[in-house]
């Protein structure tokens, strides 16, 4: 129920734990899963389209190594390897803080629900827990941007 | 289909076919080669053909197989393109003397800054991936459909789609940045500096100003001014213009050039 009420808003949610946090938004776009793949999986094309994210460095591959800038810290690189690729499904990527699973789900309607979840934590997690800005601006802000885009694709003659 | 009916068709589309896989493999021999084996490809599967698609979209389709296959077509050149060519070419005297002679003897070897703005585009579209390069100039050049790309390219109409828009988009991006035909900023002036050169006694900046993209570079409409780069190439044959015969001159001094370029990269 609360997922299906997320996936119309595109609004994030976030629930914290002690050791661990969780951020969360999911968004229906009216454009077809390969649109949506291509866009999440094409490194260097990533701040054309997406405003919280300055630059992706090396392939997003299964097994492959990144190097991305987001707006959220624009000081810090992420280092981030590709843990999951499942074509037009899922991809995930993380470090040893954390990991983000993306996931698209074909509604059979011409349209996807495009769900992104981040969850970071360990056992250090409350020493810096505070220092981490929250992700639901941005979780809401890449949403958006990946509808738009893919839609205007979709749309395009 | 009879195979004279066939090499009458055949005969309608090979100068689009030429020059779509030069502009794709900058290469005169290449593009000879593959044109030539379309024909016999397309001759031995002729009772394959059942006019699902038009000829021209199954001669493409059989072309652009071909293409991909070539190490050439594959080959992708940097961004900077123009700027590494360039360099070369003021440090080689050979490339403007063998420029000059062709201006000065051939029928086809007038200057027209139209024909090098195609030229230009050609080779910064060899920057884009293969697909999106396909795509731009299957669309916007050979006037294809998105449905006919589709079975051209065989990937789906949503695909074309995602080629097409991000090539678009990265070379408005290339040329908003760099031509100085539409932004004051731009840092590219080869147009006007080879109309210079090549044709002394005209008024480059009259000249400039007969081309629409010139006109309307002032209204920062970038997917307008792309779409007038793009009516320039499709007004244009590379292979039987005015100018092609100084264009082709320049397109092989740039693909050696850039040969070179890659093989000492790789080393």
């Amino acid at each position: 129920m609360a997922t299906s009420t997320i996936a119309q808003s595109g609004k994030a949610a976030t629930i914290k734990t002690t050791f661990h946090r969780q951020t969360s938004v999911s968004i229906n776009i009216q454009a077809d899963a390969s649109i949506v793949w291509a866009l999440l999986t094409k490194a260097s094309d990533y701040p054309r389209w997406n405003s919280t994210i300055t630059s992706i460095e090396g392939s997003i591959a299964l097994g492959q190594k990144i190097k991305l800038k987001s707006t959220l810290d624009a000081k810090r690189t992420f280092k981030l390897k590709i843990k999951e690729f499942e074509p037009e499904k899922r991809l995930v990527w993380g470090d040893g803080q954390g990991k983000r699973v993306y996931t698209i789900t074909d509604n059979g309607n011409g349209s996807i629900t495009f769900s992104m979840t981040e969850k970071i934590g360990g056992l250090m997690f409350p020493m810096y827990a505070k220092m981490i800005p929250s992700f639901d601006k941005s979780f809401e802000q890449f949403a958006s941007d990946l509808k738009k885009e893919a839609e205007t694709i979709k749309n395009s003659k | 289909m009879t195979v004279d009916f066939f090499n009458q068709e055949f005969q309608g589309t090979i100068s689009q076919l030429k020059s779509y896989i030069l502009r794709i493999t900058a290469s005169m021999t290449d593009a000879e080669d593959i044109v030539q084996d379309t024909y016999i490809k397309a001759l031995e599967k002729l009772n394959t053909f059942r006019g699902e698609s038009s000829l021209k979209t199954w001669l493409f389709t059989i072309a652009s197989n071909l293409a991909k296959d070539n190490l050439r077509a594959q080959t992708r050149w940097p961004e900077n393109v123009t700027d590494i060519t360039k360099a070369a070419a003021l440090s080689n005297k050979h490339f403007f003397q063998e420029a000059m002679n062709i201006r000065t003897t051939s029928p086809n070897g007038q200057f027209e800054a139209k024909e090098h703005i195609a030229f230009c585009f050609t080779c910064i579209s060899k920057s884009l991936p293969l697909e999106q390069q396909l795509c731009i100039f299957l669309k916007e050049v050979y006037e294809f459909k998105i449905s006919e790309i589709s079975l051209i390219l065989d990937c789906t109409e949503a695909m074309v789609k995602y080629y097409l828009h991000t090539g678009r988009s990265k070379m408005i991006n290339i040329f908003e940045g760099k031509c100085a035909l539409i932004n004051k900023a731009g840092v590219c002036h080869q147009c006007s500096e080879l109309n210079g050169i090549f044709n002394p006694k005209q008024n480059t900046q009259e000249e400039l100003m007969k081309l629409d993209l010139v006109k309307e570079a002032e209204t920062g409409d970038k997917e307008h001014l792309f779409d007038l780069r793009m009516q320039i190439l499709r007004e244009i044959d590379p292979l039987n213009s005015k100018a092609s015969e100084l264009q082709l001159h320049h397109l092989e001094h740039n693909k050696q050039v850039m040969e070179k370029y890659l093989e000492k990269k790789t080393d």
